[in-house]
């Protein structure tokens, strides 16, 4: 077996370090619609309506069941099909990080959801009412009153869906997306498969920093945004 | 949208005969992982801080890493160095013709077991301590009071988390086929490859995927209601 | 001023309400006693709409509308005209006690920043509270947040505030400081209505009493006659069983 040489970790870091501006974009696109999203599902599930409710719930459930790479499959071979069949839009050439976007963006809805409307319900149906009372409408209710302390209660685990999702967004090297881990494939090729482990410690290490800035971040949030829970 | 129908139909057939293969390696998995979780979580419960610091270093790195990351350390290291050690005692063994499904259990096991632990560990938090004394004072070594009494109980509360951990890992076991397992993944790929059918193979492999977890999460349902009955006659 | 005619409501197959009317004029100080279940806290609610009533109709000076159907609008308006205390307070945890009064005005009415502030001031000074501006809910005693709760109402200069039950989840040695409150609005000509199991401070405050059980009202008319010589055997029953004998300021 070929020895383990550890100055390697550090040697191969400048190298994959260019390629983590992929991994965040990747990670930062898909917060950004993936919590629009969420946010409509959320409003779907918490609605009276039974038949949003109801899809709402059905996706949420599915896309859960669902493993990350095969969603990843279906979108990649499969929407450029579905586009070009039902919009007469080719999006063949468009690059691999928009696939991994849409897909990570399903994914990353349905586990938001759940964390948005579960913070909306576990506000007082009380602070509501006495908003309205005084004379603010339902949607100035919601937005000054509701949301502000649904949000503090949902930044855990949104905290925590975020992680996930950079944990699962790792997978975009599958379909040749040269992201921190495609870039650290695509060294250990170029060694002939020499310092794989050295290069997966560095990889390793890398991601540990990254869920450990994103945990630390949210506590200081949540922090931030406690003020108002102080006792007397 | 032209759907090859035959071919969709002919593949899911083949998908489904590989959910054993899934439910193996989930079940394997879960059955060392879970022991080993429970020794961790109680572990840590003790005094021993570098035992503590171990574990938790541990568990930090399986929650902190992608499960991709952990297969691809584990399936590019541990063949070749199984394979010095063997050579080291001079045995005559191919490491290399093992069953790779040998790897993916040890991945998955590792990996579970780190979950498993957070899991228990707050589970068992959350029994009253009056348990662990009342089991000491009626003549129970400390062993003796988590197995019978502690843990039965941690259980039953772990139930939820870890038909979550379940579901989390069946979907994780999708990943089996870099390890050239051949799981579910694995064989709606090879499928799809002779005809270029990707869309159908793996529509196939999903629907698969969510009747496989559905059945899951409906017999963890049942577990729930029918092992927590004690918590219920507490309650009246 | 206010009038609502026939109001009826039912829970499931339950029916609270069974053709209820109440007639509330300016400077009035209408309280509603009753037994648990007798409706008189939906009825309460269904005046601005927090329960939407199955039938009934309401005549708010120029407003004229139907309990069931009113539109979003409709409503806006009678909450715009009327102010309501909870019996949790229901004060906004994110939001300082200045904060919680000028809310109504500054985003409900669109009044300019500093007019709120002056007249959230004024309001927390009538509650004895001034110098409690910056705290947060979190910081406060039972009795203190239910005060902000009334300068909070007070704020916005409603046409009638509407009391739900205001000392039940107060420690008996708070309601005191609250009551006192309501007194002294009532003392100002504030028109009010009020749910509360308070009697003697009912007996003292009220300038019509309205007795409430299954739905209906049983008996109403000024604090004397309810109290001191109520017709219906079944509020001296309620009377009995709440109150010792004694006597009340009337």
């Amino acid at each position: 077996m070929r020895p383990f040489n550890p100055q390697f970790i550090l040697d191969v870091l400048p190298n994959l370090l260019p390629f983590l501006w992929v991994t965040l974009a990747v990670v930062a696109g898909t917060i950004f619609f993936g919590s629009l999203l969420g946010f409509l599902l959320a409003w779907a599930k918490a609605s009276g309506q039974p038949r949003w409710r109801s899809l709402a719930n059905a996706y949420t459930y599915t896309i859960r069941c669902t493993p990350p790479i095969v969603l990843l499959f279906i979108i990649f071979y499969g929407l450029p099909k579905f586009c070009l069949e039902v919009f007469a839009v080719n999006i063949n050439s468009y690059d691999k990080i928009f696939f991994v976007i849409v897909t990570f963006t399903l994914l990353f809805a349905a586990s938001v959801s759940e964390v948005m409307r579960s913070a909306y319900e576990a506000i007082d149906r009380g602070q509501y009412e006495a908003a309205v009372s005084i004379g603010l409408t339902p949607w100035q209710a919601f937005y000054h009153i509701v949301m502000p302390q649904a949000t503090v209660v949902a930044l855990p685990n949104f905290g925590n869906s975020v992680i996930n999702l950079m944990k699962e967004g790792s997978l975009a090297y599958t379909i040749g997306l040269v992201d921190l881990i495609g870039q650290g494939q695509l060294i250990i090729a170029q060694h002939y498969g020499a310092f794989a482990l050295e290069t997966y410690l560095a990889l390793a290490f890398m991601y540990l920093l990254l869920t450990l800035g994103v945990e630390q971040s949210f506590l200081r949030l949540e922090h931030a945004f406690s003020q108002h829970k102080k006792a007397a | 949208m032209d759907i090859n129908y035959q071919f969709l139909l002919k593949t899911f057939y083949l998908v489904l005969a590989a959910v054993p293969m899934t439910l193996n390696i989930t079940v394997v998995s879960l059955l060392i992982a879970t022991p080993l979780a429970f020794y961790l979580a109680v572990v840590r419960l003790r005094p021993g801080k570098y035992l503590r610091r171990l574990i938790s270093a541990y568990v930090t790195f399986v929650r902190g890493t992608p499960i991709v990351l952990q297969i691809l350390m584990i399936y590019s290291v541990l063949p070749s160095f199984l394979n010095s050690i063997c050579k080291g005692f001079g045995w005559e063994i191919n490491v290399f013709d093992w069953n790779p499904i040998l790897y993916a259990y040890i991945v998955f096991s590792l990996n579970t077991a780190a979950l498993l632990c957070e899991v228990f560990r707050s589970a068992l938090g959350s029994i009253d301590k009056g348990q662990l004394e009342a089991s000491l004072c009626a003549g129970l070594t400390s062993w003796q009071a988590y197995r019978h009494i502690l843990i039965p109980q941690a259980l039953v509360v772990a139930l939820p988390n870890i038909c979550n951990i379940t579901v989390n890992l069946i979907k994780g076991t999708s990943l089996a086929f870099l390890m050239t397992v051949k799981d579910m993944t694995a064989v709606a790929k090879v499928a799809a490859s002779y005809g270029y059918n990707y869309i159908e193979a793996y529509m196939d492999v999903f629907v698969a995927y969510v009747i496989v977890c559905s059945a899951v999460q409906f017999f963890f349902n049942f577990a729930e209601n029918h092992i927590g009955k004690f918590r219920l006659i507490k309650q009246k | 001023m206010l009038k609502i005619t026939n109001i009826h409501k039912k829970y499931h197959e339950n029916e609270v309400l069974k053709g209820v009317s109440v007639t509330v004029d300016k400077g009035d100080v209408v309280v509603i006693l009753g037994p648990s279940g007798s409706g008189k806290t939906t009825l309460l609610r269904c005046l601005n709409f927090l329960d939407r009533a199955d039938q009934g109709e309401m005549e708010f000076d120029e407003y004229h509308l139907q309990l069931a159907g009113a539109s979003a609008s409709e409503v806006r308006k009678i909450r715009q005209k009327t102010a309501f205390v909870f019996q949790n307070y229901n004060l906004f945890h994110n939001k300082t006690v200045l904060e919680n009064v000028t809310t109504g005005l500054t985003i409900g009415r669109g009044v300019e920043k500093q007019q709120a502030i002056e007249i959230g001031r004024k309001a927390l000074a009538k509650v004895g509270l001034a110098d409690r501006e910056a705290y947060y809910p979190s910081q406060l005693s039972g009795g203190q947040q239910q005060r902000v709760g009334i300068a909070r109402a007070i704020a916005v200069q409603p046409d009638v505030i509407l009391f739900d039950e205001p000392t039940s989840a107060l420690d008996p040695e708070l309601i005191g400081e609250v009551l006192a409150i309501i007194k002294q609005l009532a003392m100002e000509g504030t028109t009010m209505v009020i749910v509360t199991h308070e009697m003697r401070f009912a007996a003292d405050v009220a300038s019509h009493v309205i007795f409430m059980a299954d739905g209906n009202i049983v008996e109403e008319g000024p604090p004397e006659e309810i109290f001191l010589r109520p017709k219906e055997e079944r509020t001296r029953s309620f009377l009995r069983r709440i109150l010792p004998p004694m006597e009340y300021n009337i």
